[in-house]
């Protein structure tokens, strides 16, 4: 993935396939910490204690017909290359929260992208989910 | 060409899949941005990168690339290497750089 926007496109279709309506973005940078955290949060289906633990790993998916899962191991290996990591909170009936964290000096870390635009295609192609994305500089 | 020949000319040091090595090679793709791979990479390619992860296999065996060339004498992590075999896609290192890699296959007639 060139960017953070196109990681986040490809963890929001794993919300809208375990049927969430509500997703949240949220961009925090922290340059006294230098780290930038992205989370998305959902409220989807949620994930068992087994499927969350094995989410990270790419030939694991929970698709019909597919044998690899690349989204959520892309955007691990995005973090841990830039300094950072990433960490999945689930619980089943509740929703899903996908923690990226990243060192923003980093030279390796992705650009950010236009999150703004992202969200944009997102809330015109699924029109009956609600998405805020908030954006803070510490 | 066979990836046993390349892996030879090449002096490649075998890390995983060393049954596989009959694979005819189609041509070659270098690339370390994964989407890419997974978008341009064709079948039977064989694949120049310095990743190391995991996920580069599951890009390969997405693709059915013929074999992974690791260079600047990077180390596979054992996850890596455990699943590659499982997979039976070679991976091979050199210390040259991808830049090297490519000329040399280029000599050799892989395009």
């Amino acid at each position: 993935m060139e960017d953070l926007s196109l990681h986040i496109l490809d963890i929001v279709e794993n919300s809208l396939r375990a049927n969430a309506k509500h997703i949240e973005i949220k961009l925090i940078q922290d340059e006294k910490k230098d780290r930038l955290t992205l989370e998305i949060i959902d409220d989807g289906e949620g994930m068992s204690e087994e499927t969350r633990k094995q989410s990270l790993n790419p030939f694991f998916t929970t698709r019909e017909g597919k044998k690899i899962g690349l989204g959520l191991s892309f955007l691990a290996q995005s973090a841990e290359e830039a300094g950072g990591k990433l960490e999945i909170e689930s619980m089943k009936g509740k929703g899903t929260k996908v923690t990226a964290e990243f060192t923003l000096s980093h030279i390796d870390r992705k650009p950010i992208g236009n999150i703004e635009e992202t969200v944009r295609c997102l809330k015109a192609t699924h029109p009956d989910v609600c998405f805020d994305f908030e954006s803070l500089n510490n | 060409m066979k990836l046993k020949d390349i892996t030879g000319r090449l002096n490649l040091d075998i890390k995983a899949g060393q049954n596989a090595l009959e694979a005819d090679v189609t041509g070659g793709y270098v690339g370390d941005l994964l989407s890419d791979v997974l978008a341009n990479a064709k079948k039977g390619n064989v694949w120049i990168t310095l990743h190391t992860h995991l996920n580069i296999i599951a890009v390969a065996s997405s693709k059915e690339i013929s074999g992974i060339i690791i260079v600047n004498g990077r180390v596979p992590e054992q996850e890596t290497l455990k699943k590659a075999e499982d997979e039976g896609i070679p991976i091979l290192v050199t210390k040259m750089s991808a830049y090297n890699v490519v000329c040399r296959l280029h000599e050799l007639g892989v395009n």
